[in-house]
Parts: C-alpha cells; sequence; structure tokens
C-alpha cells in the first residue's frame, strides 16, 4: 500500500501567472464610460436558426426576413390595421406618395432623400431591377406567384416607377408593394441571375434602410448597427445582435439568464410562465399569423385516382370533427393564448367572423354517425369496425413542433374513446415534407403562417388551384371554389367578409379538415426597450422607432462597436 | 400512487435482495464468487438490476395506471410529485411513475435485444477472422476499421433516414449491428492465442473441422470477456437510445422509453424538471449497476488482473 | 518502420473511400426532399423543380457518384443545399469549434482522470477512494446530453456563473483585448468541455486507478522503494511510464466518441461545431455536407488511429515487431 505523500509546494509560479492573466482580461471587460445618450443601445435578439443568405428575393426563413427588412426598404407598408385593400391604410416607405393614373396604372413618387448605404439615391430603376430580379425564373424566388398580376413595371423618369396591372381586383396595390424589397441595381447588376441563391452580397449585403450590415459569424452572431443617415429618421437603438439558438428552450433560457434581450414568439404557455416570473423581461401578446389543423386525405394514401377508404365518406369526417373537443384541447396545450378558429384563418385575419356557423362537439351524435355508417365494434377490441376493417389511421406529424406532437397525442387519446385507433407517425421533417406533398398520408397536422391576407392561402391551400401545391388533402369543392373567388373580388369590404363567410361554412360542413388553433403569439422583450410596437404581420418592422431611455442602460448598452 | 402498487414495489424490492443473497450464498464461496463479491459496489450493481427487471416484469402490478394514459388534461398538467403521484405527472398529463416502470420494459429489452445481436455478430466475425486469418481476416479486420471509423450515431441517423417508418425490432436491430466491431476485435485477438492451444490441435486431429472448432471448442474460451463486453454494451445501448430519442428518433409515440421522456421533458426543465431528472437518474442507475457488474465479472473471471 | 507506415496510410485512404461511398448510397436511398423550406409556408413546387436541375439532383445515381468523385479530386467539396453557401467555407467554420471543444474535453479528460486515478489509487480502499469510486462510477453512467441539460440549468440558468451556450459573447467579444477574448472564449467552452471531460474523466480515472494499483504490486517499484527513493518520485516515475502507454490508446480511441457525444452536447449548448452541423444537414437532407462531415470524421478518425499506433510502436519497441 503507498504512503501518503507529503505536500511539496512549488505552486507560487502557477498562482502568478494566474493573477496576471486574470487582471489582464478584467481590465479589458470593465470599461465604463463608453457610448452615452440617446443614440446608444444594444438589442439582443436569440433567434432559433440561422438565415441562409440575406437577399431579400431569395431569403425565405423568418429569421432571414427579420434581418433583411431592416436593411432594405418596400415602397410602402402596411398600416397598424393591418388592411390589404386598396391602399388607404398603408404607409409611405420608399415611395413618398402615389396615384393612379388609371384603374389598371400605379404610379409611385420616390422620395428624394432616400440613399443606398454606399451612398448612391435610390432611384426608379432599381425598382424596375428589383421588379426584373423577382420576376426572372433563374433567381427562383418564392416569392414570385405573387407578382404575377403584375404585367410591367417601367420608369418615367429617376424618381417615379410606374406599375401596370393585367386586370382590376382589390388587392392591387398590396401585391405591387409588400412581397418586393427594392433592390440595389448597380451593385447586383452584375452577378449572374442563377448564383445569387449563394452570392457574397447574400452575407454581406448593402440596403437602404434604417440599419447596416455590421458581421456575420457564421454559426454564432449577426450585427447590424444604426445608419445615422436612414431618411427616415435616425434609430435610437444602436446595435442589433441575433444570437443563433438551436431551439425556442436555449434561447429563452439565455433571455431568462439576461443574455438576450428579446425573443418574438415564446408558443408554449410553460415558456411564458418562465418570462413572466423573471422580473427583467416583459411580455407582448400580438395576434399570431398562424393556424393549424388536422387534415383528412380524401384520397388513397399514395394513389390519387382511387378515393380514400375511410375519409372520402363526408358523415365520417364530418362524425370525427364532432368527436374533438377543440376548445379544451387548446387550453390544454397553449393555456389562454389561443383561440379555436371558425375556419382555415389565424387571429391576423380580418375575416374571423365568430357567428360563422361550424359543426358543434357533440360526441353522442359523432358516435351515432359512426354507427350509422356501418362502424361499430364488432369484436369487442375498442375499435370499430366496418366488413372486417379496422377504423385505424395513421397521423403523420413532424418531429420538430412540439405542438403538433402534443396534439397528437391528444387526438389519439380522445378518438380513442369514440372508438377509433389512431397510430402516430412522428417522421422528420423532411419525410414529412416529402410525403405531404406526395400525399402519402391518412391524416396530417398541418400548421400554416399566413401573409395577411387570405386571399392567397386560402385559395392556395383550399381550392381546386392549389391540388398538386399546398391542397395536400385534395379538397375540391366547386362552391366553395366559387365562393372563394367572389369574395377575393369584391371591392367592398363587407360584403366581402360576408361572401368569405360563406364560403367558410361550406367548407366546415364538407369537413375535410378540424380546424385546431389559432395561437396568439407573445414575444418577450427586457423591459428596459421602450415604445415598443409589434406589427402582427412582420415582428420588427417597427424597430427603429424602438428606443432605449438612459437612465435604463445596462452593461450593454455602454458598448461602442 | 395506491396500495397494490405500493405492496407490488416492496415485492419486487424483496425479491431482489433475496436474489442477491442467494447468489452470494451458492457462488460467494468459490474463488470468482469471492473476487466477484470484493468490490461493494458489484453487490448494490446486483440489487439494482434485478430489482429494475422485477419491476419490468411485474409493470401492470407496479404501476397505478396504464403508460399512455391521459388523464385530465388541463388540470393535471406538468405536476410536481405528490401522493397520488409520486413522481409528478407529465406535458401530457400522464404519471411519469407509471410510464417510468413501463418504460422499463422498452429500455431494457432494447438494451438487452441489440446487444445479443452485437455480441453475437461480433462473436462470430472475430471468431472466423481470428481461426480462420489469412484474406479473411484481413478483409474483415478492415470492414471492422471502416466501421469503426464513423462515428456510430452518423451511422444511426443515417441508417434510420432510410426508413420513413421504423419499426421497433428494426431499430433494435440496426442498433445492434453498429455496435459489433469492438466485440470482434476482442474476440479475434482471444482467438488467435487460443488456436495454439493443445485441445484445439488435439480436435483437429480427432478429425474436427473449422467451423465445429470455432463453435464447439474455441468460442466457449471466449465466454468471459464476451460476457463482460456484453454487460457493458448494454449501457452502451442505453445510452444511445437516450440520445436517439433526444434527436427526434428512437421508440415512436405513445409506447415509452427513458430516452423519450427525457426528450419529451427537456423543453420543460426549468419548469418541471421531474419529467427530465427521473428518467435519467433511472438510467443512470441501471448504467452504473452494468458498469459494476461488468467491472467485478472481469475480475472474477480473470485472477491473473486481480486488483487490490 | 517506413513500409509499415506506407501500408497503414494506403488502408487508411482505402477505409475514408469505403466511408464516402457508403455515405452517397444511404444518402440518395433515404426519403426526404431536401429543398422544402421551413414548410409553414406554401410552397412553389416549380421552384423545387428548378432547385433540383440546378444541383444536379436529376441526373441519375451513378452519374451524379461520378461527378462527385470528380469534384473531390479537384479538391471541391460542393455547395450547402440548406446553407447557400460552400461546404468547405461551412466546415472551415465548424471544425475549429469541434476541435476547440474535443481538445479541452480531452484534456480535462486525461489529467483529471490521471490525477483522480492516481489519488485513488494511493488511497485505496479508505473513505476516499470509496466515495470517488462511486461519484465516478456515476459520471460514466449518466447520459451526457442529460447532464449538460442539468449543468446547464444549474450553472448558467440559476447560478449564473456560466454564460448559456454559444462560443463568445457576441456583444463585446470584438473590442476585448487579446487577454479578454481569450478569457471570453474559455468561460464559454467551460460548461460543454466539463461535460464531456467529466464524464470521459471519469472513465479514465476509474482504468488509471485499476492500472496504478497492477503496477504498484510490481517487483520493480519494490526494489525502487527498497532503494530508498523519495515516495513521489517512485510513483510518478516508474508507475506512470508503464500505465501511460494505455493511455496513448485511449488518446487514439477516444476521437470517435467525441465527435459521437459532442452532437448532443453541442445541440444542448449551442455549440457551432461539426457535429451539430453534420446532424441538421442529415436532418435537412443537405448531401454535401453530410458527405464532407463524414469524410472529415472517418479522416480524424483513421488519423487518430494512426497517431496512437505510432507513438505505442515508438514508446515500446516490443510492439514494432509484432505488426502483421
Amino acid at each position: 500500500m503507498l504512503t501518503p505523500r507529503p505536500h511539496g509546494g512549488h505552486l507560487r509560479p502557477w498562482t502568478a501567472l494566474g493573477a496576471l492573466l486574470l487582471c489582464a482580461a478584467l481590465a479589458g471587460c470593465s470599461r465604463r464610460g463608453g457610448c452615452t445618450g440617446e443614440y446608444c443601445g444594444t438589442l439582443v435578439f436569440a433567434s432559433v436558426g440561422e438565415p441562409e443568405g440575406l437577399l431579400p428575393p431569395v431569403a425565405q426563413s423568418s429569421v432571414a426576413r427579420d434581418v433583411s427588412d431592416q436593411m432594405f426598404l418596400k415602397l410602402a407598408d402596411l398600416g397598424p390595421s393591418a388592411n390589404t385593400i386598396g391602399d388607404e391604410d398603408f404607409t409611405p416607405l420608399l415611395a413618398e406618395r402615389w396615384e393612379w393614373d388609371d384603374p389598371l396604372t400605379l404610379v409611385f413618387h420616390l422620395d428624394p432623400r432616400a440613399r443606398w448605404q454606399d451612398g448612391r439615391r435610390v432611384s426608379a430603376a432599381d425598382v424596375v431591377f428589383t421588379y426584373d430580379a423577382y420576376n426572372d425564373p433563374r433567381v427562383n424566388s418564392p416569392f414570385r406567384t405573387g407578382l404575377r398580376w403584375i404585367s410591367a413595371v417601367t420608369s418615367r423618369d429617376s424618381l417615379t416607377a410606374v406599375f401596370r396591372f393585367r386586370q382590376r381586383y382589390p388587392e392591387m396595390f398590396y401585391d405591387a408593394v409588400y412581397q418586393m424589397r427594392i433592390l440595389p441595381g448597380h451593385l447586383l447588376r452584375n452577378i449572374p441571375r442563377d448564383q445569387w441563391q449563394s452570392t457574397a452580397f447574400g452575407r454581406a449585403p448593402v440596403g437602404d434602410g434604417p440599419y447596416r450590415f455590421a458581421a456575420w459569424k457564421a454559426g454564432e452572431s449577426l450585427e447590424l448597427v444604426a445608419d445615422s443617415t436612414c431618411f427616415l429618421g435616425r434609430p435610437h437603438i444602436r446595435r442589433l445582435i441575433w444570437r443563433f439558438t438551436p431551439d425556442l428552450q436555449v434561447a429563452v433560457t439565455q433571455m431568462v439568464a439576461g443574455e438576450a434581450d428579446a425573443v418574438p414568439q415564446l408558443v408554449s404557455p410553460d415558456n411564458i410562465e418562465r418570462v413572466q416570473g423573471t422580473p427583467h423581461l416583459a411580455t407582448y401578446p400580438y395576434k399570431g399569423s398562424a393556424y393549424g389543423y388536422v387534415g383528412f386525405n380524401l384520397n388513397a394514401p399514395g394513389d390519387s385516382t382511387k378515393p380514400h377508404p375511410l375519409f372520402a365518406d363526408r358523415e365520417v369526417r364530418r362524425a370525427l370533427a364532432m368527436a374533438i373537443d377543440r376548445q379544451r384541447l387548446a387550453k390544454s396545450v397553449f393555456g389562454d393564448h389561443a383561440k379555436v378558429p371558425p375556419g382555415p384563418m389565424s387571429q391576423l385575419w380580418w375575416i374571423w367572423d365568430p357567428e360563422t356557423r361550424e359543426l358543434p362537439y357533440d360526441t353522442a351524435q359523432a358516435k351515432r354517425l359512426l354507427t350509422a355508417r356501418g362502424w361499430f365494434d364488432s369484436d369487442s377490441d375498442g375499435v370499430r369496425d366496418r366488413a372486417g376493417t379496422k377504423f385505424s389511421f395513421r397521423l403523420l406529424v413532424p418531429t420538430t413542433s412540439a405542438v403538433r406532437r402534443q396534439y397528437a397525442r391528444l387526438l389519439q387519446e380522445e378518438l380513442r374513446r369514440l372508438g377509433v385507433e389512431v397510430l402516430i407517425d412522428e417522421v422528420e421533417f423532411s419525410v414529412f415534407m416529402e410525403r405531404a406533398n406526395a400525399g402519402r398520408f391518412d391524416a396530417l397536422i398541418q400548421v400554416w403562417n399566413t401573409d395577411p391576407t387570405p386571399s392567397s392561402g386560402i385559395s392556395q391551400t383550399w381550392t381546386q388551384s392549389g391540388i398538386g401545391r399546398s391542397n395536400y388533402l385534395r379538397y375540391a369543392s366547386p362552391a366553395f371554389d366559387r365562393l372563394v373567388e367572389q369574395a377575393s373580388a369584391s371591392f367592398d369590404r363587407a360584403q366581402a367578409r360576408r361572401t368569405w363567410r360563406a364560403a367558410i361554412e361550406v367548407l366546415n360542413q364538407d369537413a375535410p379538415a378540424v380546424f385546431l388553433f389559432a395561437p396568439e403569439n407573445v414575444a418577450a422583450i427586457h423591459r428596459r426597450v421602450a415604445d415598443v410596437t409589434i406589427r402582427p404581420d412582420s415582428w420588427w418592422a417597427l424597430l427603429r422607432t424602438w428606443r432605449i431611455p438612459p437612465d435604463r442602460f445596462i452593461d450593454r448598452d455602454r458598448v461602442e462597436r | 400512487m395506491n396500495a397494490r402498487a405500493a405492496f407490488a414495489l416492496l415485492g419486487a424490492v424483496l425479491l431482489a435482495l433475496f436474489v442477491v443473497g442467494e447468489v452470494r450464498r451458492r457462488a460467494g464461496p468459490s474463488a470468482a464468487g469471492r473476487r466477484f463479491f470484493r468490490h461493494p459496489p458489484a453487490a448494490w450493481g446486483m440489487f439494482i438490476l434485478t430489482f429494475f427487471v422485477a419491476v419490468a416484469l411485474a409493470a401492470p402490478w407496479v404501476a397505478p395506471y396504464g403508460p399512455s394514459i391521459t388523464l385530465e388534461i388541463v388540470a393535471l398538467k406538468n405536476q410536481p410529485p405528490s401522493l397520488l403521484h409520486p413522481l409528478g405527472t407529465d406535458l401530457y398529463s400522464r404519471d411519469v411513475w407509471s410510464r417510468l416502470v413501463y418504460g422499463s420494459r422498452v429500455s431494457l429489452s432494447i438494451g438487452a435485444l441489440a446487444m445479443l445481436v452485437a455480441v453475437t455478430v461480433g462473436a462470430v466475425v472475430g471468431a472466423v477472422a481470428g481461426y480462420v486469418r489469412r484474406w479473411v481476416d484481413t478483409a474483415l479486420m478492415r470492414l471492422v476499421d471502416v466501421g469503426l471509423a464513423v462515428p456510430r450515431i452518423f451511422l444511426l441517423l443515417m441508417a434510420i433516414a432510410l426508413w420513413e417508418h421504423l419499426p421497433l425490432a428494426l431499430l433494435v436491430l440496426l442498433i445492434g449491428l453498429t455496435g459489433w466491431f469492438g466485440t470482434s476485435r476482442l474476440v479475434r485477438a482471444e482467438v488467435l492465442t487460443l488456436r495454439e492451444r493443445d485441445f484445439v490441435a488435439a480436435a483437429r486431429a480427432a478429425g474436427a473441422g473449422g467451423p465445429r472448432i470455432i463453435f464447439r471448442h474455441v468460442l466457449p474460451n471466449v465466454a468471459a470477456p464476451i460476457i463482460v463486453s456484453a454487460a457493458l454494451g448494454i449501457g452502451n445501448v442505453m445510452l444511445l437510445e437516450a440520445g436517439l430519442s433526444f434527436l427526434g428518433l428512437g421508440v415512436p409515440p405513445p409506447m415509452p422509453s427513458w430516452g423519450n421522456m427525457i426528450a419529451d421533458g427537456a423543453a420543460q426543465l426549468a419548469t418541471a424538471p421531474w419529467t427530465t431528472v427521473f428518467p435519467g437518474v433511472a438510467i443512470a442507475l441501471v448504467v452504473m449497476a452494468l458498469n459494476a457488474v461488468g467491472d467485478a465479472l472481469r475480475d472474477a473471471f480473470d485472477p491473473r488482473r486481480a486488483t487490490a | 518502420m517506413a513500409a509499415w507506415l506506407v501500408r497503414r496510410v494506403a488502408a487508411s485512404g482505402a477505409i475514408v473511400f469505403a466511408v464516402v461511398t457508403f455515405t452517397f448510397l444511404l444518402l440518395h436511398l433515404a426519403p426526404g426532399e431536401p429543398f422544402l423550406p421551413s414548410g409553414d409556408t406554401p410552397v412553389d413546387p416549380a421552384v423545387v423543380t428548378e432547385l433540383r436541375r440546378q444541383f444536379g439532383l436529376d441526373a441519375p445515381l451513378p452519374v451524379q457518384y461520378a461527378k462527385y468523385l470528380v469534384a473531390l479530386a479537384h479538391g471541391r467539396l460542393g455547395e450547402s443545399f440548406a446553407l447557400h453557401r460552400p461546404v468547405a467555407a461551412a466546415l472551415a467554420d465548424a471544425i475549429p469549434n469541434t476541435l476547440a471543444l474535443a481538445g479541452a474535453a480531452l484534456a480535462l479528460d486525461l489529467l483529471l482522470g490521471l490525477a483522480l486515478g492516481v489519488y485513488q489509487a494511493a488511497h485505496a480502499r479508505r473513505l476516499p477512494d470509496v466515495g470517488l469510486g462511486y461519484a465516478t462510477l456515476f459520471l460514466n453512467s449518466v447520459p451526457t446530453f442529460w447532464l449538460g441539460l442539468l449543468l446547464l440549468l444549474v450553472f448558467a440558468e440559476w447560478l449564473g456563473w456560466f454564460p448559456v451556450g454559444g462560443v463568445v459573447d457576441p456583444v463585446v467579444h470584438a473590442s476585448l483585448p487579446w487577454a479578454g477574448r481569450a478569457a471570453d472564449r474559455l468561460w464559454h467552452l467551460a460548461l460543454p468541455a466539463l461535460t464531456l471531460g467529466c464524464v470521459g474523466a471519469a472513465g479514465t480515472a476509474r482504468y488509471q486507478r485499476a492500472a496504478v494499483l497492477e503496477v504498484v504490486g510490481q517487483d520493480y517499484v519494490r526494489t525502487a522503494r527498497a532503494k530508498g527513493l523519495p515516495e513521489r518520485r517512485v510513483l510518478l516515475v516508474h508507475t506512470l511510464r508503464n500505465a501511460l502507454l494505455p493511455l496513448v490508446t485511449l488518446f487514439g480511441l477516444s476521437f470517435p466518441f467525441l465527435l459521437t457525444g459532442a452532437v448532443l452536447v453541442e445541440s444542448v449548448f449551442a455549440w457551432p461545431g461539426m457535429g451539430k452541423l453534420a446532424a441538421d444537414a442529415i436532418f435537412r437532407r443537405d448531401y454535401p455536407i453530410v458527405l464532407a462531415a463524414a469524410i472529415a470524421a472517418s479522416v480524424m478518425v483513421v488519423l487518430g488511429n494512426l497517431l496512437a499506433d505510432v507513438l505505442y510502436a515508438v514508446a515500446d519497441p516490443r510492439i514494432r515487431v509484432h505488426d502483421q
């Protein structure tokens, strides 16, 4: 056995070195003074995921749009009322005013003070260039479909751009301004269009907005700095930093620990509870732009020529819809932060009409309906059957969405009480997308993040023109399609609302899907930030008007670049 | 927790104590048994393993609720441990203790079966390579090198990606098929030394063919290191299953496994830590037990390696 | 020696080639569409078709394989589908982070493990040994990511001693002096390295304890003690040198584990290393990155093995003769 060694003591050189390093480090860290006054402040966003690029036509993820929207401006933007019909409720940005030469011609007059961040004036030639780029199949922009009613964009002089439309419809102005962020023609003209997805400009862009690109460390963080010469007014908050986190859990933890200042969506009631229990954070609820549903495949899985053995029967679908207690499920998953939508709509849409007729929650009637259609439990195994086949189907959800997985398990239990067996297919996200697009599923839970207007969202997902695109269920109802077309073409908002309601009621009666939730978003922002306004369709759109009062500065606000 | 479950739990504890006591009584006096029980963790390990196996077998009695029963979905969500729910409830208002008990069935069987596959394939490959040698040996060992060169979890991620809908049996098979490389090297090393021994020469002289010699004479003598690596390997499989569940792959719902319980609870770690902590502790306990027993077995089988 | 080295290098190259081919096959056989975006905004199928054509995914599989090998021979790793940048750039950003984490974890593993093992052996079967024995047993048995989650909760969120994930502090890092920047990096590296390192250290400690105890009983140590050498010298010089050899093989073999365990720990701590890059790429079917990651991983592993073998052969002349 070994005897204990006596303590030797030659540690002093190490402690000295350690102390020296520590002092050097601390001397750098605790630098007081720094930035003072109204135009300081550093805001740190904890974002889930990283932008794939910052060039607007090819930047599709919400993080990429959050960042690039601070650097690139549109011609005009939605006002606080989020009204997309006509042009009265839009606020001018790059265009200081506009007028209609005739019902199909829209003329924009650009603000002469607008400048690119390299000094050049923003001109109508840039607008023409932008339209050309967004429309170019080689750029392959996902926003292209929104521009299909515009026939041409030309410039009358250096500050006047002219849009011509193919036909007259209520949302012409919205289509002209909402999707396109104006691009600097002089910097992008020489880059081959098919290289726009991966060009270096997308990783260090030059824009005309209130913020300028500063630095991007892949996988870690992205920094923007305020442009003091912006014609819209100098932004009060000097630096914006996005920290990339792998999931919402880490992002919220960073905020609670004081390392981040803002998260746009807290999603789960647990996160909201955590944030509300943290003294330095404030919550800002606002109308959500998403809705979720469980959809039934009307065709056989993988074979669109044959009807689905279970769900082609309208009464069966209606019975399932009546057996689900949507209010209780929403309460369990979201707490008080979601509503059950009357149809395929988010809280943001103006067509939300609580009077819309929906199928009631009535389990007794649901059971009667199923029995009437021949589905009853003949072999007492707890599952209904008919002619030897069990009423059993697979519910497809992606592993990446905790909300959908939760709903899947709750639905499984709800339907088990009805005598219906639900098997859950939790698959990887890319597999989910592939199967949804190919129709290889029985039922799925899908969530759509919508634009501010229903006319594109609903027709793409629920009408016949959406089959092969986003209409995974292959629902086709000529009556519904007619009503949707009528509603989208109506210039009178009150009348449009009534028509939309009629359309949704047709959809509800057919029950191709059960509309489960339309969440309210809750953003969490550090209490020291004042004048916070969040626009539901684009969270940080009004960031340039926020400020951090000097008496509420914390350490990171004083850091100069 | 109801009375029946409490009694069943007590029964499991007593059974485990009884088994350990019996083993100690019968195998203790032998030389190998003395070497085994010289390690205090070994006895604890046996107790824990027997206890969990008993609990897994007696799941319907020990668990007051079924594994997928969702109770009152609003009021009972994420409740802390109480008398009625000794380990609390989870996000879907299910009793954590019941899920832990049923999850032990899944996790332990995945561990055991996957290890069985791995050990069988590894032993056969190693024995064949070690006995036959020449080009067969080189080819098989190169394959083993390739297998060891790719990190196991990547191999599994890509393999699992091949199926849109992976049955549990196939998952177990895949885990087993990615884990035999180490065992094969071990067995090959042993066989290389054994094949020069007299009993092999005698068998060959008696006219026995290659496969017969491998399976009837050589492999039984390699049993000891195989058993030790199997004991340690089960622990690795359980940890791997937990990791796969954390990434979203693994045992499909609503079947509980300790791994997917941790994964489900990870998002609530700050507000409802019991949903993540208890399954993790369960895994740690079982793997600890396996490690302790494995180490003790290694000493028991090999007198030359006896340590202080 | 030289001939042996050449043969080993050639074999290593063949292994890497086999890994690449195997990965390529698996990837393209797997279901899943690489070009679908977030999934909650409607997608235009024409956009997806065009992207597939741009990246050459509409060609038959052998053609794609051949094209990939040719590009690889020219040193071109391709462009990532999801990140929209060259694969080489993405790897160049990720690999240093993984090496930093793996290096720190290994250093912690070896130093702490060695220290603990020797200490335990010095106090064998007394209270410190027994207590540490259970502690190392526990640490060696927990799921690493679970430990990471708990450490993050306790030390970063509740106590605030360490930052919540990330590599550096994005707010102040650029404006710190070099010492401050180094300190910032170390401070962020601490928790993830501790998570990985402690688990490894526990295993090493157990192994070293056994190895030291085995060696201590041998004759040459008794001779050294009989000669009157001080106890510390006996321990350090004579026992450690022999116990060090298996440590070398442990070094070479730890690399695969660190890459494996690292995927989960990188996710928990938001550490942008190769593990996370590759795992995300597998989920998003980002083929070029997965292939490049497979190449990088297998190269690192065979190099680690090669290094371990060379060190072993150099350190112990008996081994050199035996290799076949």
